[in-house]
């Protein structure tokens, strides 16, 4: 059946402010995305990565378990995982370094090694230590950013971490710590965090990737849309890497129920692992 | 001549508006989307304790008796750092801290300015109004918590780094021996409080909804309002493991239902007067309140990353399984 004048009319019409809404919504987005607290992008809010950094930074394939043995016929799950089953497996993951792979030193490069092969008494995250930095940022749980002009501090999730980001450089750390001294800086829209002062006794990853106390760890924070952060690591510590190294992902924005922080203080969760053999009466 | 006289003139006049400019009245701070600016570092550190030590009867002290209070810190101070010279007897008490230390202030609690003898302030005698069946329960729990060495769930949170020591976290947030900084952080819908020990943040929901039943967190959920320029904060749905709250300066019964209302309000550059209220007519005979003062604290706030290290627990623990092979 032909159609009317009209209603083509209309169908044009409808066509023109579709496509018009189309165009412009990009530009209306990119402004919701750019709030500002104190004429800076706003980072306030509730954010994780939705990525595999935690297992490895490095790109990886999936395999069975963290901790493997050798096996009749290929290794298998370590005794102490079995039990776990899928649950205890490892998710491929694309890898999140430039360039692929970190650039130790044949001595640290060995260390890191050894550390994956020793993962379940090494990995400070098995035992809820504090996690560092950068490690904090990506790890699978979320953290909430509190930022205006008069401060910026990062609440985490997991075990409860925290740093108090200085708004000006106070000098060298007067102590290290596990979160370490972080002080930041704006370069044009994009948050600078430097960190130093770490303990070096912090992991990367579950892989057993590792930062010394020389660590000097730069973080970029920059706003790409209202629910995305470009997030950027770079990594100097000429004591265990040939060249500085970065690493970069999105940190997605929670929302709606999702926008806020619950708790998961983990020492608790570990009593049993540290000290059951300390017990009265040990558990079989 | 003249230009001389026009300098002086013009001098006295700007040093009469300088005096002017550094007089004028504080007054409340406002963030930048309309919440009162609670933000910066605060300490509730004082020699006075949570209830009222018996020989006082009064709330509010006398200068004389505020200058006793703290002289008798001072002096117990002198004497911890002062312990005779000479053996210790094997399996005695070999002591603990020195003052170097503990941070346990230097003043007595001055609320609005007036000196207290107590941080409770209702009911009148200055002390928890447990049930009986409730102040029975809470002398079997302390008992318990402190002489048992079992299992490590059995010794105070403080030992255990779960949480501080006592109610440091709160809520009610109580002064203890050391350590007593806060720093409060806001954004819009929020108020972040940070407790220096354990490095714990009470992430405020202003007009939130609670938590669903099943989860209890350390320190509760907290929902906040603003009640003009108050913070008002409600706390509820406590870890049930947070109910034994002992620390040197107070010891606490609490349970996870118990219900616990702070009201900050800041009156000046440098105080937030801090008042409290706990209620669970399970526990308590009436609603039992409390006033402190939140002082501005030079920062920052180090890490107190108490986990990490706690070579207590195992060692108090080993202790315990080693006197066993030796009984």
């Amino acid at each position: 059946m032909p159609l009317s004048r009209k209603s083509v009319a209309l169908r044009h019409a409808l066509l023109f402010i579709t496509t018009t809404c189309a165009l412009l919504m990009p530009i209306a987005f990119a402004a919701e995305s750019q709030p500002t607290a104190g004429g800076k992008p706003d980072l306030n809010g509730v954010w994780q990565v939705l990525n595999r950094a935690n297992f490895n930074l490095e790109p990886h394939g999936p395999k069975a378990a963290l901790a493997m043995r050798e096996g009749p016929v290929v290794p298998v799950p370590a005794k102490a995982v079995v039990a776990l089953g899928a649950v205890g497996a490892v998710p491929a993951g694309l890898g999140v370094v430039e360039g692929g792979t970190i650039p130790y030193t044949d001595a640290a490069r060995k260390q890191r090694d050894e550390n994956a092969v020793n993962w379940l008494s090494r990995d400070p995250e098995i035992k809820c230590y504090l996690p560092g930095v950068p490690r904090a940022t990506y790890m699978p749980f979320p953290f909430q950013i509190y930022h205006n002009q008069d401060a910026l501090v990062f609440s985490y999730e997991y075990a409860g971490a925290v740093r108090n980001i200085a708004l000006s450089d106070p000098g060298p750390a007067p102590i290290d710590s596990w979160m370490g001294q972080s002080w930041a800086e704006w370069e044009a829209n994009t948050l600078v965090v430097h960190t130093e002062g770490l303990n070096g006794q912090s992991w990367l990853d579950r892989a057993g990737n590792f930062v010394s106390a020389d660590a000097k760890v730069t973080e970029r924070f920059t706003r790409t849309s209202a629910h995305t952060l470009h997030y950027e690591v770079t990594i100097e510590d000429s004591s265990i890497y040939q060249r500085p190294w970065k690493m970069s992902m999105p940190l997605y924005k929670r929302v709606g129920r999702d926008d806020q922080l619950l708790q998961f203080n983990c020492v608790e969760f570990v009593e049993e692992l540290m000290y059951g053999h300390l017990r009265k009466e040990p558990l079989d | 001549m003249t230009h001389t006289m026009t300098k002086c003139v013009l001098f006295f006049i700007a040093s009469i508006m300088a005096s002017w400019a550094h007089s004028e009245p504080w007054s409340l701070q406002h963030l930048p989307w309309g919440d009162p600016d609670f933000q910066g570092i605060w300490t509730t550190a004082t020699v006075t304790t949570l209830e009222r030590p018996d020989e006082l009867s009064e709330l509010v002290l006398t200068p004389a008796q505020a200058l006793a209070v703290e002289q008798g810190m001072e002096d117990l101070q002198e004497a911890i750092d002062n312990i005779a010279d000479g053996d210790l007897q094997a399996g005695g008490d070999v002591g603990g801290y020195n003052s170097f230390w503990m941070d346990p202030g230097t003043r007595a609690l001055r609320v609005r300015g007036e000196p207290r003898s107590s941080i409770i302030v209702h009911p009148e005698d200055g002390e928890i109004p447990y049930t009986i069946k409730s102040q029975l329960r809470f002398y079997w729990n302390a008992y318990k918590m402190l002489s048992r060495e079992n299992n490590p769930e059995e010794r105070p949170e403080g030992e255990r780094c779960t949480v501080g020591f006592g109610s440091t976290g709160g809520p009610p947030m109580l002064p203890v021996l050391y350590n007593n900084n806060y720093q409060f952080v806001q954004s819009p819908g929020h108020v972040g409080i940070l407790v220096e020990m354990n490095h714990n943040v009470r992430n405020v929901r202003l007009g939130g909804e609670p938590l669903p039943p099943q989860i209890k967190p350390w320190l509760g959920d907290s929902i906040g309002r603003w009640d003009g320029d108050t913070l008002v904060v409600e706390t509820t749905q406590f870890h049930p493991q947070q109910f034994m709250r002992l620390a040197i300066k107070h010891q606490v019964m609490m349970g996870s239902d118990t219900r616990v209302t702070e009201r900050f309000s800041r009156i000046s550059e440098s105080e937030i007067v801090y008042e409290f209220t706990v209620s669970d007519p399970e526990l308590y005979t009436e609603d039992w309140r409390g006033e402190l003062t939140l002082r501005r604290s030079a920062g920052p706030i180090y890490e107190y990353a108490c986990h990490e290290g706690n070579y207590a627990l195992p060692n108090i623990l080993e202790g315990a399984r080693q006197k066993e092979r030796e009984d």
